[in-house]
């Protein structure tokens, strides 16, 4: 099967802050991604706020609580809450993350890493391949930021991912800024990541901006996008040609308008890129 | 080392599990600018950064009135106690007045009941919506049919029964300022009207009344609970107009239809 990639433009991420805009008027971008676990109630606002966003826009489920690479079962009550949102929003998309955030019935709330083996790949895809049956729908997983290695991983991430992909006929969710924060930490080329995701799988990217802990970079969602992460999605332009972005920012958020003027880069980015002399825009 | 090993093995570094000398270092690579222990702490800082910045969330008043560094440390003990069970983070801190309660955060004993006030308006927040009937819906009673018919209340209502006011704690708080309060036995009605949570104290007549009819009582017992006052007809008449105002009812049950 191939991966369903629908060009859903240039969006941003549904934030509490923001909802008030949302309500008032129509939604200023493309699409929205909303982070699935926030949006399970039974009601409330939230849930008002994404049914009037889905009929302004296409919406895109963006998980972090799947959990799909831990060694404990997948939790019924996730993916029978998921599948009821999925139902109800219906999505352009599902996302979640490549990593694990469960242990013994406890959340951890954080994307923890996995070793990259053949046992954790096997492990993996057989569990997207779960998830997918019972969406009835593709999956897309997303590289997190990574902070620490595993000595007994034999594949890189990029390796890794892309097999996954193969195994389990499902998406990636490029995250342009997780790259190059992972790269930083863990000491790799992110242009060789970047080439080795099968184009033909990368179903949306990730646009966001990290914060420089000295000692490391953290993946805080808290800042623009910055410029060594629009050059490198440069690079994956003029790999792909036209792709659906997305731009978070979820600490310090700032007023719509500024977010929103993001997404706007991103598509100049992209349209400055697909007229590039010698490239035939897609 | 296999996968699951490997799991155990980074959450319990993560959390401060017993770990035998050297099983990080063994694990995970380290650089000279970056130990393994260094970056497992990385993980450990945003686990529980993420979860007080939850918490801290769904209890403003609770963390005005303790502050950022008591906050925190109350945080510490609770994770402890009652680790994320749920995929919602948003649910982490529902057995937080419990503990509060059992564990009181210095010399505030009334700040249990603040948490429960602020963990019932978080709940009340995410109740389903349902459409609330108006007062023509009680007129259409017989005069025979209203002693035994019922009210259905929406969902995104609760009464809570507390040992001190946690509602003059939550104001002092929003407000910036406030002490701890004295014990004195407080009902509070805490509601949603759009997307607005509301909460108001009630006195002890109207608040058994309403017991009763969450209960499921019939419209006589209910207004059985007002004999004691000195109108006791109009009390419950008024009662019952403003839990309809207030958009609290979703149906009058006729006798017989359940």
């Amino acid at each position: 099967m191939s991966l369903a990639r629908p060009a859903l433009g240039h969006g941003i991420g549904l934030r509490t802050r923001h909802f008030p805009e949302f309500l008032a008027e129509r939604t200023p971008v493309d699409w929205v991604e909303a982070l699935s676990e926030n949006f399970m109630a039974a009601g409330g606002r939230p849930l008002d706020v994404l049914a009037k966003v889905r009929r302004d826009v296409p919406v895109v489920l963006h998980g972090v609580s799947l959990s799909i690479g831990s060694v404990e079962p997948l939790s019924e009550r996730y993916l029978s809450d998921l599948e009821r949102l999925v139902r109800r929003i219906e999505p352009a998309l599902v996302s979640d993350h490549l990593c694990w955030g469960t242990h013994r019935g406890q959340y951890v709330h954080d994307l923890l890493p996995l070793p990259l083996t053949e046992e954790a790949l096997d492990h993996v895809a057989a569990r997207v391949r779960q998830v997918q049956d019972r969406l009835g729908r593709q999956l897309l997983l997303e590289n997190p930021s990574g902070y620490i290695a595993f000595r007994d991983s034999t594949l890189s991430e990029w390796e890794f991912l892309a097999e996954l992909s193969r195994r389990a006929d499902c998406g990636v969710l490029l995250d342009v800024n997780n790259i190059y924060v992972s790269s930083r930490n863990l000491g790799f080329d992110p242009v060789d990541y970047l080439e080795g995701i099968p184009a033909e799988r990368i179903g949306y990217v990730h646009l966001a901006g990290h914060t420089d802990k000295g000692r490391f970079l953290l993946d805080s969602h808290a800042a623009p996008v910055p410029e060594e992460v629009w050059a490198l999605h440069r690079l994956l332009l003029r790999r792909l040609g036209r792709v659906s972005t997305l731009v978070e920012w979820d600490d310090e958020v700032p007023p719509l308008d500024e977010l929103v003027a993001q997404s706007h880069k991103a598509a100049e980015i992209e349209a400055e890129v697909l007229e590039e002399p010698g490239r035939l825009a897609s | 080392m296999t996968l699951a090993e490997a799991q155990a093995l980074f959450h319990a570094a993560m959390t401060d599990g017993e770990l035998p000398p050297g099983a990080v270092e063994a694990c995970f690579v380290g650089t000279s600018r970056l130990s393994a222990q260094d970056r497992i702490a990385i993980h450990a800082d945003m686990w529980f950064a993420r979860q007080v910045e939850a918490l801290r969330t769904e209890f403003p008043a609770l963390s005005a009135c303790l502050g950022e560094q008591r906050f925190a440390r109350l945080c510490r003990g609770y994770l402890r106690a009652h680790p994320s069970d749920h995929h919602d983070i948003g649910r982490l801190g529902r057995h937080l007045p419990d503990f509060l309660r059992r564990h009181p955060a210095g010399e505030r004993s009334d700040l249990g009941d603040l948490a429960e006030l602020e963990w019932t308006r978080s709940e009340v927040f995410f109740e389903s919506k349902a459409e609330a009937i108006g007062r023509k819906a009680l007129s259409t009673l017989r005069p025979d049919e209203f002693a035994r018919a019922r009210l259905r209340f929406v969902p995104a209502l609760r009464l809570l029964s507390l040992a001190h006011p946690a509602h003059e704690a939550w104001l002092g708080a929003v407000r910036g300022g406030g002490g701890g309060k004295a014990p004195a036995r407080t009902e509070l009605a805490v509601w949603r009207a759009g997307h607005e949570v509301f909460h108001a104290p009630l006195d002890r007549n109207e608040a058994l009344a309403l017991r009763a009819a969450l209960g499921g009582a019939a419209l006589l017992d209910v207004c059985a609970r007002f004999a004691a006052v000195d109108e006791p007809v109009t009390a419950g008449f008024v009662a019952l107009a403003s839990w309809i105002d207030e958009g609290w009812v979703a149906a009058v049950e006729r006798p017989g239809l359940g």
